[in-house]
C-alpha cells in the first residue's frame, strides 16, 4: 500500500513497532524445510519399501506375504483397510490393491493374503516369484472399509466370500489383541473346507472367546450350512438384525446374491458397508453394455501429448495404459478412490456400476480409468 | 519455454492460469496432487459427494448488480460455466439455553430482528450498521475507485479506524457480550477472534455477504475448479498433474524456471507460486537467495487448520431440526477463550460452524439424504504431538465430543450419519502441503496484511498468489491468482 496514506492511518507506530520487533526476534522458517512433508509422511507416505520376511502356506491356493517396512516404520491403518502393491512384472508397471490382513496392532508389519486367481497376472507373481528377503514397494494404508464407532453397531456381521475374508482376519485379530467390547459373527462363503482362509485360527477364537462366532457356508461337502449364503442362514445365525451392522466383502458376484437375498431384513443403507472389490471382469454381460461390441473390437487411445495405441474391447482403460508403459497412479482400482482420473476429450467409454464420479467430473468429462471401458476411439488427458 | 509457470492448482493458481492463458500467454500449470482445486474439491463416500470446504461464497452478486468477485470470474472465463444460487440467510447462531436466532441478508430486516432481541441496544444496533457502512463506503471511494488523492479529510472514518481491532470497535459501540457474539461468528471465517482481527476485515466481509449475499455454488467447490482448468485447457494451457516442484530456478536474484522431483527442468519468463510462502521460500530455494523474501515473513505465525467432520444423513434435514445452511453453534460468548481452544485437542468447549449443503442445491444429495459438515479451527501443533497410532483414536474421541454438542441442538443427528470422514489438521498438511494445515495461510494480524507485505517477493520474475500472500477464503485468493495474472501480463507488455 501506498507508504503516504500508510503512515497516517492511526495506529501506525503501534503496527510498524510489532514489526520491527518481531523481525529481530521472529522465526526462522529455514528451521522448517521438509518438516511438514515429514510429519505427512507419519501417515500417508507416497510409498513405502518393503521386504518379505514371511511367506506363510494357508491353503493350496493362498499365501500370506508379510511385508516390514525397511525404515522400520509402518505407518497405521484401521483394521479393514488396504495396500496396494506395485509390480512390475514382464515390464509392464502396475499395482493391485490387497487388504491388510494383520491387526492395527502389529506395528513392525502389514500382511497380505493373496489367493491365485486364473490368469491373474499379478497374484501368480507375487505367489510364485516372491520368496522371502524380497523387495517389494507399497502404497501407505488407505479405504473406507472400516468399523466407526460412533455410527456403527458394537453387534456386527462380517459376511466374506472366498478371499474377501483377509480384511475380517484383521479386524477378528484386532478385537482379540485389544479385548474388545463387541459381539462379532463370520460368515464365510466358500467352495469347501479346504478353501478356507484361515480356518483354524478363526475356530481357535470362536472356541476359547464368546464374543466371536464362525460360521463357514460350503458349497460342497460337511457342515451345518450348505451351498449359498442366504437370508434365513443370516436369519438363523444373527436373529434381529436391526441393531447390528453388516460388512460384506468377497467377489463381484457375491455381492449382487447377497443385496437381493438381506432385502427382506429391511436393512437400512447405513446398517451395511460394502468393500470395493475390482470391477466386472466380463464386462460384457454387465448390463449396459453395448450389444455390437464384442471381444474383437479394437479402438484408437490417443494420449494427449504422449502416444496414440490400439485397444482390444473389454479392458479397463488404466490396464491399457500401463501396457503401453504410461504411468497413472493408482491405488483401489475399483472406480472409488479416483487416483487414476483422466480427462476424456472425446469418444465414449462404458463405465460399470458404482463407479465413484464427482458431480464436477460427470460435467467436464473425467473418468476414473480403472474403471472406464473404451467403447469407441477416445482421446483422453492425463 | 513458456511464459509463465504456475506452481499449484489451488484457488489462486487456477484464476491466474486461466486469466494468462486467455490472455495468449504459454503456461504450464504444475500440481502435485491428482486434481485441481486445493480446497476447492470434494470426495465421495458411499452414496454421497462431500463439499471440502466452501460454505457461503462472497462478493458474487446479481447480473444486474455485480459485485467484485462476478467481474473477476467473467474476466478468469468461469461464469457462463457454473450455476450459482443466493442463500437467504446469513446464519443462525445457537448457544443452548442462552440464544438461538437466524439472521436474514436483507439489511434493515437485520438490523430489525437485533433490535427485537436486544431492544435495550436499538440505537446503538443502528448506528454500528450505519457506521461500519460509512467506513466501507470510504473504503470503495479510496481503493476501489482508484481516488489518486485520499487524504484523512476526505476519508475520516479510513484513517482512523483501519488499523483497529474488531473487539475494540464492538465495545465503542455494545456492552452486552452476547449482542457482540451474534454479530461476529465470522471471525471463525477469518483465523482471530475479534481482539485480534482487523476491524478492516471484518467490516469487509459483514459489508460483502449484506450487499452481494453469500453464495452457493451448484455441485460444488471441485466445480468451480473444473471450470476454471477447462478455461486453460480451451486456451492452451498445459498442466501437469501428480507433479511435484522441489526448486524454483534462481539466477541473479531472477527466477527462470522450475525443476520436478523427478529431475526435470521447464524454463519460463516468469514462475507464480501458489504453494505456501513456507513451501516457496525454503523448501523450493537454497539459502543463498531466500534470504530478502523471508526477513518479511520471520514475524508471521502459521495460522489455524480445522477438524472436520463430513457426515451423510440418510434423512432430510429438517428431521434433525436444521433449518438453515450455515449454523454457528457454541457454548458461551467468550470468543477468546474459544479461540485459545483452537490451540489444543478439546472440542468438549469448542464452538463450531454445521453447515447444511442441500438447503439451497438438492442435487447436492441423493434424494431424501442430507450432507452435513461440522467444522472448528483447530492449530496442527497439538495434532503434531499426537503419537501416530493413537491418531484415529484421538479422531474418533474428537468427532464424538463435537457431535454429543451438535445433538443438543440437532436431536437425532447421530443416529442418522450413513456415511462418516473425519478430516484433521494432518488431512490438510496431506493434501495442500502446507505446514500446520493452514487453510487461512499465515495468521492475519493486520501486520501481516498486504498494507504492510506485499505478496510480490523481492525476487525478479516471481510472483506468488493465495491465502499465504494476502487475505484467505475464496474471493481474497481468486482474486488474488486474478491480479497476479494481471501484473505478470503488465511485465510482459513492457517487453
Amino acid at each position: 500500500m501506498d507508504s503516504q496514506i500508510l503512515r497516517q492511518l492511526e495506529g501506525y507506530e503501534k503496527v510498524t513497532t510489532d514489526i520491527e520487533v518481531l523481525k529481530r526476534y521472529g522465526y526462522d522458517y529455514r528451521l522448517e524445510r521438509g518438516l511438514a512433508k515429514k510429519y505427512v509422511e507419519r501417515f500417508h507416505p507416497h510409498a513405502i519399501d518393503v521386504k518379505v520376511t514371511d511367506i506363510i502356506n494357508e491353503t493350496n491356493s493362498t499365501k500370506t506375504l508379510r511385508l516390514a517396512s525397511k525404515q522400520k516404520y509402518m505407518p497405521p491403518f484401521q483394521a479393514g483397510q488396504y495396500i496396494s502393491v506395485i509390480v512390475e512384472v514382464d515390464g509392464i508397471r502396475t499395482s493391485r490393491p490387497y487388504s491388510i490382513s494383520s491387526s492395527p496392532d502389529e506395528i513392525a508389519y502389514y500382511d497380505i493374503t493373496v489367493r491365485r486367481v486364473e490368469g491373474g497376472m499379478i497374484s501368480n507373481y507375487l505367489l510364485d516369484s516372491i520368496k522371502i528377503g524380497d523387495s517389494l514397494q507399497v502404497s501407505a494404508p488407505a479405504g473406507n472399509f472400516y468399523h466407526n464407532p460412533i455410527i456403527h453397531s458394537n453387534k456386527v456381521v462380517y459376511i466374506a466370500g472366498g478371499s474377501g475374508v483377509t480384511p475380517f482376519k484383521s479386524m477378528i485379530q484386532h478385537a482379540v489383541n485389544t479385548g474388545t467390547e463387541k459381539e462379532i459373527w463370520l460368515i464365510y462363503g466358500s467352495k469347501n473346507d479346504s478353501e478356507l482362509i484361515f480356518n483354524d485360527y478363526f475356530s481357535k477364537v470362536a472356541s476359547k472367546y464368546t464374543f466371536f462366532r464362525y460360521i463357514p457356508v460350503l458349497e460342497e461337502g460337511a457342515g451345518t450350512y450348505k451351498g449359498f449364503i442366504t437370508k434365513d442362514i443370516i436369519k438363523e445365525i444373527v436373529g434381529d438384525s436391526s441393531d447390528k451392522t453388516f460388512f460384506i466383502c468377497g467377489p463381484q458376484a457375491m455381492y449382487e446374491h447377497l443385496l437381493k437375498e438381506l432385502q427382506p431384513l429391511k436393512l437400512k443403507p447405513r446398517q451395511i458397508r460394502m468393500e470395493s472389490y475390482g470391477v466386472p471382469a466380463d464386462v460384457f454381460s454387465q448390463p449396459g453394455w453395448p450389444k455390437e461390441i464384442s471381444q474383437n473390437t479394437r479402438f484408437v487411445i490417443k494420449v494427449r501429448g504422449k502416444k496414440d495405441f490400439t485397444v482390444t474391447a473389454g479392458q479397463p482403460l488404466l490396464q491399457s495404459l500401463e501396457k503401453n508403459h504410461i504411468v497413472v497412479p493408482s491405488l483401489c482400482r475399483s472406480g472409488e478412490c479416483s487416483m487414476c482420473r483422466v480427462k476424456l476429450v472425446s469418444g465414449k467409454v462404458y463405465q460399470p456400476e458404482g463407479v465413484k464420479l464427482r458431480q464436477a467430473d460427470r460435467r467436464f468429462g473425467y473418468i476414473h480409468s480403472c474403471a472406464a471401458f473404451p467403447i469407441s476411439d477416445c482421446e483422453i488427458i492425463i | 519455454m513458456y511464459d509463465v509457470i504456475i506452481i499449484g492448482a489451488g484457488n489462486a493458481g487456477l484464476a491466474a492460469a486461466a486469466t494468462l492463458a486467455r490472455k495468449g500467454a504459454k503456461i504450464l500449470l504444475i500440481e502435485k496432487h491428482n486434481i485441481p482445486g486445493g480446497c476447492a474439491t470434494s470426495f465421495c463416500r458411499g452414496r454421497f459427494e462431500f463439499e471440502v470446504s466452501l460454505h457461503q461464497l462472497s462478493g458474487m452478486g446479481t447480473p444486474e448488480r455485480p459485485g467484485p468477485l462476478r467481474s473477476v470470474l467473467d474476466s478468469i472465463g468461469v461464469l457462463n460455466k457454473l450455476d450459482f444460487v443466493e442463500m437467504e440467510k446469513l446464519y443462525r447462531v445457537v448457544m443452548p439455553g442462552i440464544i438461538d436466532i437466524t439472521l436474514p441478508t436483507n439489511k434493515e430486516e437485520l438490523i430489525k430482528v437485533l433490535q427485537q432481541q436486544f431492544p435495550n441496544q436499538r440505537d446503538a444496533i443502528q448506528k454500528f450498521f450505519d457506521f461500519v457502512w460509512q467506513f466501507f463506503t470510504e473504503v470503495i471511494g479510496a481503493f476501489y475507485l482508484n481516488d489518486p488523492d485520499i487524504n484523512p479529510k476526505k476519508y475520516p472514518l479510513y484513517y482512523k479506524y483501519a488499523l483497529k481491532d474488531t473487539q475494540s470497535v464492538l465495545d465503542e459501540y455494545f456492552n452486552d457480550p452476547l449482542l457482540k457474539a451474534v454479530i461476529s461468528p465470522y471471525w471463525t471465517y477469518m483465523g482471530l477472534p475479534p481482539s485480534k482481527l482487523c476491524f478492516s476485515d471484518m467490516a469487509a466481509l459483514l459489508f460483502s455477504y449484506v450487499e452481494f449475499k453469500p453464495y452457493h455454488i451448484k455441485g460444488g467447490s471441485q466445480m468451480l475448479s473444473n471450470a476454471m482448468l477447462e478455461v486453460i485447457y480451451e486456451n492452451g494451457g498445459e498442466v501437469l498433474f501428480n507433479t511435484e516442484v522441489s526448486k524454483i530456478l534462481i539466477k541473479n536474484n531472477t527466477a527462470y524456471g522450475v525443476r520436478t522431483t523427478s529431475g526435470q527442468e521447464f524454463e519460463s519468463k516468469y514462475v507464480l507460486s501458489n504453494a505456501s510462502a513456507i513451501s516457496t521460500f525454503v523448501d523450493m530455494m537454497d539459502d543463498t537467495v531466500n534470504q530478502k523474501a523471508l526477513e518479511q515473513y520471520k514475524g508471521s505465525s502459521v495460522g489455524t487448520s480445522f477438524f472436520t467432520i463430513y457426515c451423510g444423513l440418510d434423512c432430510d434435514y429438517h428431521e434433525v431440526g436444521i433449518n438453515e445452511e450455515t449454523n454457528f453453534i457454541s457454548n458461551s460468548t467468550d470468543m477468546e477463550f474459544d479461540y485459545q481452544l483452537s490451540k489444543t485437542l478439546d472440542t468438549e468447549n469448542s464452538s463450531f460452524i454445521l453447515t447444511c449443503y442441500n438447503v439451497f442445491d438438492n442435487e447436492m444429495v441423493p434424494k431424501g439424504t442430507s450432507q452435513v459438515v461440522l467444522v472448528t479451527m483447530k492449530y496442527a501443533e497439538p495434532w503434531l504431538k499426537v503419537p501416530p497410532h493413537q491418531y484415529n483414536d484421538e479422531k474418533y474421541r474428537c468427532a464424538e465430543a463435537m457431535l454429543k454438542n451438535a445433538e443438543k441442538v440437532f436431536p437425532g443427528i447421530i443416529s442418522h450419519i450413513e456415511e462418516m470422514e473425519i478430516a484433521t489438521p494432518i488431512t490438510h498438511m496431506r493434501y495442500l502441503g502446507h505446514p500446520g494445515g493452514g487453510a487461512y495461510g499465515f495468521d492475519q494480524y493486520v501486520k501481516d496484511s498486504t498494507m504492510f507485505i506485499s505478496p510480490k517477493p523481492p525476487i525478479d520474475g516471481l510472483y506468488c498468489a493465495g491465502s499465504w500472500y494476502g487475505a484467505a477464503g475464496y474471493q481474497p485468493t481468486l482474486t488474488s491468482g486474478h491480479s497476479a495474472a494481471r501484473a505478470i501480463l503488465k511485465e510482459m507488455r513492457k517487453k
